[in-house]
């Protein structure tokens, strides 16, 4: 799946092991299910990860999320 | 060609460089810092102080958690993975961060049980598939991080997982933006404001900088045109002679921030008296602990720790660098002893540190004299 409207938010992708910490790589994804351990999310290249949602409350599937670290902590809204 | 993004659409970038110019003015020098690691790293990356005019000088901030973390606390973390019951995760970062007797990858490298992980909720899975064990995780990082830190722990109380716990060395970027105007040595005229921290604290912490000192701020986003933009929002104000908070990054940053993660945070942590930021000194209630409700998933509470102090080799002038006062380049190790291979200062070890971002980037245009 190429998701070009993820562009927008940053080049950051799922398989990246660089600099997690710093407050700035948060990596937009899509929303693909939702399941009891959280949100099946898919970044731009197609990586996929299964991302925690406490902090974005009533996420649903199609929904762009930044995540980092493991959590999801924004919605983006008014995505295209 | 891959499809190129409005955010990088060279005309409007063109066109933000323009206006840029028009709101210059030309009998004056700028200083803007930008405070967070990924807008040093875009800087950068796009070059794009070459879009600049002259005088506007970008000044690069403290952004980096990585590169403020003190060598003792390094030190600290890694004195619990001489444990052999504990298993020390971290992210892949930190795994590089020299402390006095090597980075974790070089303990790990000699037998001590250190692995790398994604998320602190990584660290936590690990705990429960390993219930023999020790799991720690050495948990850095501002208010981006913070929040999955604070879940992992209400996830392990809930759970009630025995053998997990956190090294906090969490920091808030608020007091240092404040340390940094208190600065006698630093002059910054106005600040691009953390992006992602943003969209987790929003835009009113910053609202003490236009009030008390007079000085505008805009959360600005990570593509060329955002930092180009945040710049003109900048030039606008100050060329009205307003200071205010403006938000670039709308698209993401709610003013407000994400309440349910502050309240989680709110939760689990709590501010420490002090903390010691690497090139900053100790700075008042700029980092979070564990609340006495978290206790048992305290690893300063569980464990003995050392305390180490390390004072930063004479020769790395990383302070300077962190402050701006010195441009990467002109510390005296830079690209010599210390490179991206062989850190010796902090700022070359992560990605987003100043220093690893001028040498991956800056250098490629052409090396200042003797690097």
């Amino acid at each position: 799946m190429s998701d070009a409207a993820l562009e927008r938010y940053g080049a950051c992708t799922l398989d990246q092991d660089g600099c997690v910490t710093c407050g700035d790589v948060a990596v937009p994804a899509r929303v693909l299910a939702l399941d009891a351990a959280g949100a099946q999310v898919e970044d731009r290249l197609g990586n996929r990860a299964v991302v925690a949602i406490d902090f974005v409350p009533e996420t649903r599937p199609g929904d762009l999320l930044l995540i980092h670290s493991g959590v999801a902590i924004a919605r983006i809204e008014g995505q295209p | 060609m891959k499809y190129v993004d409005e955010f990088r659409d060279p005309i409007l970038i063109r066109q933000a460089a323009e206006e840029i110019r028009r709101l210059t003015d030309p009998g004056r020098h700028y200083r803007f810092m930008e405070v967070c690691g990924g807008h040093t790293h875009a800087i950068y990356r796009f070059a794009l102080s070459d879009l600049l005019p002259d005088n506007i000088e970008l000044v690069h901030g403290p952004g980096c958690p990585v590169c403020v973390l003190p060598m003792g606390r390094v030190d600290d973390g890694l004195s619990l993975a001489q444990d052999p019951r504990v298993i020390l995760t971290a992210f892949g970062d930190m795994m590089r961060v020299p402390g006095r007797g090597g980075s974790p990858l070089e303990h790990k490298a000699r037998g001590a049980d250190v692995r790398m992980v994604y998320s602190p909720l990584d660290a936590l899975k690990l705990a429960e598939a390993h219930p023999d064990r020790e799991v720690v995780f050495f948990a850095i990082g501002f208010e981006t991080t913070a929040p999955s830190t604070a879940l992992t722990l209400r996830r392990a109380k809930a759970a009630g997982v025995r053998n997990f716990s956190v090294f906090c060395n969490h920091v808030t970027i608020v007091p240092a933006i404040r340390a940094i105007l208190d600065s006698p040595d630093m002059r910054v005229e106005a600040f691009i404001g953390p992006g992602h921290v943003s969209t987790v604290i929003g835009c009113r912490p910053y609202e003490f900088i236009p009030r008390d000192y007079g000085k505008p701020i805009v959360t600005s986003g990570f593509e060329p045109l955002d930092v180009l933009q945040s710049i003109v929002m900048i030039l606008r104000q100050l060329r009205a002679g307003e200071a205010r908070v403006e938000n670039q990054y709308a698209r993401v940053v709610p003013w407000e921030g994400n309440v349910p993660a502050l309240r989680a945070m709110a939760e689990v942590f709590e501010l420490r008296p002090y903390f010691e930021w690497r090139g900053l000194g100790f700075i008042s209630q700029s980092a979070l602990g564990v609340r006495e409700g978290y206790a048992d998933y305290d690893a300063e509470r569980r464990f003995r720790l050392p305390g180490v102090r390390v004072t930063d080799p004479k020769a790395a002038q990383c302070g300077e660098v962190l402050k701006g006062v010195l441009k990467p380049h002109q510390c005296k190790l830079f690209g010599r002893e210390c490179t991206p291979e062989h850190p010796i200062g902090a700022l070359m070890v992560s990605s987003e540190g100043a220093c690893a971002a001028y040498y991956n980037f800056a250098l490629r245009k052409g090396a200042p004299a003797g690097v």
